[in-house]
C-alpha cells in the first residue's frame, strides 16, 4: 500500500486478529485479497469520495475499514466525507456514533509527479476537529502507528512518505507494536535546539543532528508521530530548555510547521525562551514543481537543517 | 447580449486528409518511443504514461478542431498535445524539466498551453471534465460558435464528477465533445471487473447525452465522429459522448522501469495487429489513397531528434522560478 510495501504485511497480521478489518482501494494489494477474499478486500473504481463515504457508513454500523487513498491529492476529492462526515459523527451524535476508519495515502516523493501530486496535505486536517492525523517518521513508527490505528476508536488519517520505503531493518520495524498516539519520539537528545521533524524529513532531521554532533553541537531531535493529537508538553519542554526551534517538514510552511509553533503559544515559558529564535527547514508555501532543478528547492535537506541551526545559535548567545 | 469580447477566432478545421492525419499519429509515435529510452535513461523526469496505440484518437479529433476550440487533456496526454499543435520543442523541453519548456518546467507532461487553448493536463482521473464543460459555457456565453473537448479514459466513468457533469452539459446544452478512450483497463485494473458493464455509451444515454461509439484505432472514423460531434455542438444542439474504443500496447506507465501490469499474450497481440498506424494504411490502399509511412516516420523520428538534442542543451530554470506564479498578481 502506498508505495510502502512492508506495511501490506502489518495489514495482513491485522486482519488475521480483527475479522471485522476491510480494506478499500482501487488498488488493493493481490496477496491481501489472495488470503482475506473479496469480501474484506474490494477493489473499487476510482470512486474515492464514495470509497470514504462507505467507510464512514460501514465503520458506524460495525466493520473497520481501511481505505487506501493512494496519494494525498486524491484525498482532497474526500474533503468531505473526512471532515463533515467521519471527523463530525461522535460529536454531532453526542457520543452516539463512533467512526473507526483508518484512510491512508502516500505524500511526496521524489517522483517529479508534479504540483498537483506531490503533495502533503497533513497540516489541513490540523483544523478540522475530529479527525487524528498520523504521520510516521520511520518504518519502524510506520509499522507501529498503523497497528494503533486499526485498533483506533474514532477516524485516522495515516500519510506515510514514500521515502521510508527505503529504510532497512524490515523485520524489526514489524515487530514494532502499536504506538501511542499523541505522544512525540525524542530521538537524540542535545540542548543546543529543538528539532522538530515530520514524517519523511525525519531521517533527514537526524542525519543533520548527526554532522551536527560531530561538530560539538547537540540538538533535541522531536517525532510528533501524531499531529492530532499533537503532543504540546513534549515539544514546549525541550524549547524551554534548548531557547531555540527548527521544525523540520516536507510539507509547506503553512500547514503543520507553522500550526506547530502556533501551538506552543498554549506554553508563555516556551515562547518566551524562543525569544524569536525560530527556523523552518520545509516546503516553501508553493506548489511542488516537476523539474528537478526547481524541485530540489522546496526539500528539507541536510545541509539547510544544519545552515538553519548554525544561524540560529549566531543569532545571539 | 453579452459584454465578453470574443477574443477567440474561429477558424473552420480543414477537411483532412489521410496523409497528414498518418504524419500526425507518426509524430505522437516517434516522440513516445524515443521518450521511453530518454525516461529510462533519466533523461526525461517524472512518470511517462505513453499513448502508444490511441494515436488514433487525439490526431482524429484535433483534426475536427479549429484554433479557438478549447481542449482538456489528463496525465496521459502527450497525443493530445502534439495533435492539438502544441510546440514540439517546447513540449520536449518541458519533460526535460528545462526553464524553456512550454509550462517552464513546473508541470513535466501535465501541461497546459494557452497558445494552442489546451486548458490542462490533469493529474487527476475525471477532474478536467467539469473542466472543459465550463470553457463551454465560455464558448456558450459568447456565442462564437466554439466548442471544448474533454479527452478521459474509461476509469473517469468511476468518478461522481464526471456523472454530474454529464447532467449539467446535457440540461445545458453545452458545445461540448466528451472522448472517452476506452482502452480497457484502469492501471492495474481491468475494467470489465470493476464496471456493471464494458460499455460506458449507456451512462451518456442516461444524462440523454448524445453517444456514438467509434473505433478508436481508425483515424478516419475517429475523425468522422468527431465532425459530426463538433457540428452539432456549434450548431447549438448539445453535448456529445464519444466512446472510442483502443489499447495501449505499451503500459500503464514508466519511470525507469514499466508498471507491472500483464496483458493477456492473445488480446495484446489481436490489438497489436490493429495499430492506429497499420490501420490507417490500410484504409489508404482501401481508398486507393497514396500513403507511404516510412518517409512520413523518418521525417517525424528527424524532428523529435531535433527537439531532443535542443532540449539537452537548453538551460534549467532559475533557482527564483520557484515562488513565480504562485499567486496571479504577484510575480
Ligand atoms: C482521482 C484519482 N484517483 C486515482 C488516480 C491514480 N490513477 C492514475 S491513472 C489511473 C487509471 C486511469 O485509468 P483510465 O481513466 O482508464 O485511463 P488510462 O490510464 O487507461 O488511460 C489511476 C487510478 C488518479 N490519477 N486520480
Ligand atoms: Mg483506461
Amino acid at each position: 500500500m502506498n508505495e510502502v510495501g512492508l506495511l501490506d504485511v502489518v495489514v495482513q497480521e491485522e486482519f488475521d486478529r480483527d475479522p471485522t478489518l476491510v480494506f478499500l482501494a482501487t488498488n488493493s494489494p493481490a496477496a491481501l485479497r489472495g488470503r482475506f477474499g473479496a469480501d474484506r478486500v474490494r477493489i473499487c473504481a476510482i470512486s474515492e469520495q464514495a470509497m470514504v463515504g462507505m467507510g464512514v457508513g460501514a465503520a458506524m454500523s460495525g466493520l473497520r475499514p481501511i481505505v487506501d487513498l493512494n496519494r494525498a491529492s486524491f484525498g482532497l476529492l474526500t474533503m468531505d466525507q473526512l471532515v463533515n462526515h467521519a471527523g463530525r459523527m461522535h460529536y454531532q451524535s453526542g457520543g452516539g456514533y463512533r467512526v473507526p476508519m483508518v484512510v491512508t495515502a502516500a505524500t511526496r516523493g521524489r517522483q517529479q509527479l508534479g504540483p498537483q501530486n506531490e503533495q502533503c496535505t497533513y497540516g489541513l486536517f490540523m483544523q478540522t476537529p475530529g479527525l487524528t492525523v498520523v504521520v510516521p517518521g520511520s518504518l519502524a513508527e510506520a509499522c507501529g502507528l498503523l497497528r494503533t490505528a486499526v485498533r483506533w476508536p474514532g477516524p485516522v488519517l495515516y500519510f506515510v512518505a514514500p521515502e521510508l520505503n527505503r529504510q532497512r531493518g524490515l523485520s524489526a520495524a514489524l515487530g514494532t507494536p502499536p504506538l501511542p498516539f499523541g505522544v512525540a519520539a525524542l530521538l537524540r537528545r542535545g540542548d543546543a535546539a529543538t528539532i522538530v521533524a515530520i514524517g519523511g524529513a525525519v531521517p533527514v532531521a537526524l542525519a543533520a543532528a548527526e554532522s551536527l554532533s560531530n561538530a560539538g553541537t547537540d540538538c533535541d531531535v522531536l517525532d510528533p508521530r501524531t499531529l492530532a493529537p499533537l503532543d504540546v508538553p513534549a515539544i514546549a519542554d525541550s524549547v524551554a530548555r534548548t531557547g531555540r526551534l527548527i521544525v523540520v517538514d516536507d510539507g509547506p510552511r503553512s500547514g503543520a510547521p507553522v500550526q506547530i509553533l502556533g501551538r506552543l503559544a498554549e506554553r508563555p515559558d516556551a515562547l518566551a525562551a524562543l525569544g524569536g529564535r525560530v527556523g523552518f527547514v520545509c516546503q516553501p508555501d508553493v506548489p511542488v514543481p516537476s523539474s528537478p532543478a526547481l524541485e530540489d528547492l522546496t526539500w528539507p535537506t541536510e545541509q539547510r537543517i544544519v545552515d538553519e541551526v548554525r544561524r540560529l545559535l549566531d543569532a545571539d548567545g | 447580449m453579452t459584454s465578453i469580447p470574443a477574443t477567440l477566432e474561429e477558424t473552420a478545421a480543414p477537411p483532412a486528409d489521410l496523409a497528414s492525419l498518418f504524419a500526425g499519429m507518426a509524430l505522437i509515435r516517434e516522440f513516445e518511443d524515443r521518450l521511453l529510452e530518454l525516461r529510462k535513461a533519466g533523461e526525461v523526469v517524472g512518470p511517462v504514461h505513453p499513448y502508444i496505440g490511441q494515436e488514433a484518437i487525439a490526431v482524429g479529433v484535433c483534426a475536427a478542431l479549429g484554433d479557438g476550440d478549447s481542449v482538456v487533456s489528463h496525465y496521459r496526454g502527450h497525443g493530445h498535445a502534439l495533435a492539438r499543435g502544441v510546440d514540439l520543442n517546447g513540449l520536449t523541453a518541458e519533460l526535460f524539466g528545462r526553464a524553456n519548456g512550454v509550462c517552464g518546467g513546473k508541470a513535466a507532461a501535465l501541461i497546459g498551453d494557452p497558445r494552442r487553448n489546451l486548458l490542462m493536463s490533469s493529474g487527476i482521473v475525471g477532474a478536467g471534465i467539469p473542466v472543459a464543460a465550463g470553457a463551454a459555457m465560455t464558448a456558450q456565453v459568447r456565442g462564437d460558435s466554439s466548442v471544448a473537448v474533454a479527452f478521459f479514459g474509461d476509469g473517469a466513468l468511476g468518478s461522481g464528477v464526471v456523472h454530474e457533469t454529464l447532467n449539467l452539459a446535457s440540461v445545458q446544452r453545452l458545445p461540448l465533445v466528451l472522448v472517452c478512450e476506452h482502452n480497457g483497463y484502469q492501471a492495474g485494473n481491468r475494467t470489465e471487473d470493476i464496471y456493471p458493464e464494458v460499455s460506458v455509451l449507456r451512462i451518456a444515454e442516461a444524462h440523454r447525452v448524445r453517444a456514438v461509439a467509434v473505433d478508436g484505432n481508425d483515424v478516419l472514423a475517429v475523425a468522422a465522429a468527431a465532425r459530426s460531434a463538433v457540428a452539432a455542438a456549434r450548431a447549438g444542439e448539445g453535448p456529445t459522448f464519444i466512446e472510442a474504443r483502443t489499447y495501449l500496447t505499451k503500459f500503464h506507465l514508466q519511470f525507469e522501469r514499466p508498471s507491472p501490469e500483464v496483458r493477456p499474450p492473445d488480446e495484446l497481440a489481436a490489438w497489436l495487429q490493429r495499430d492506429p498506424l497499420t490501420v490507417a494504411l490500410t484504409r489508404a490502399a482501401e481508398l486507393d489513397i497514396h500513403l507511404s509511412a516510412e518517409p512520413l516516420r523518418a521525417e517525424a523520428r528527424a524532428r523529435v531528434e531535433q527537439a531532443v538534442q535542443a532540449a539537452r542543451s537548453a538551460p534549467w530554470p532559475a533557482a527564483a522560478e520557484v515562488h513565480t506564479h504562485v499567486l496571479a498578481g504577484a510575480a
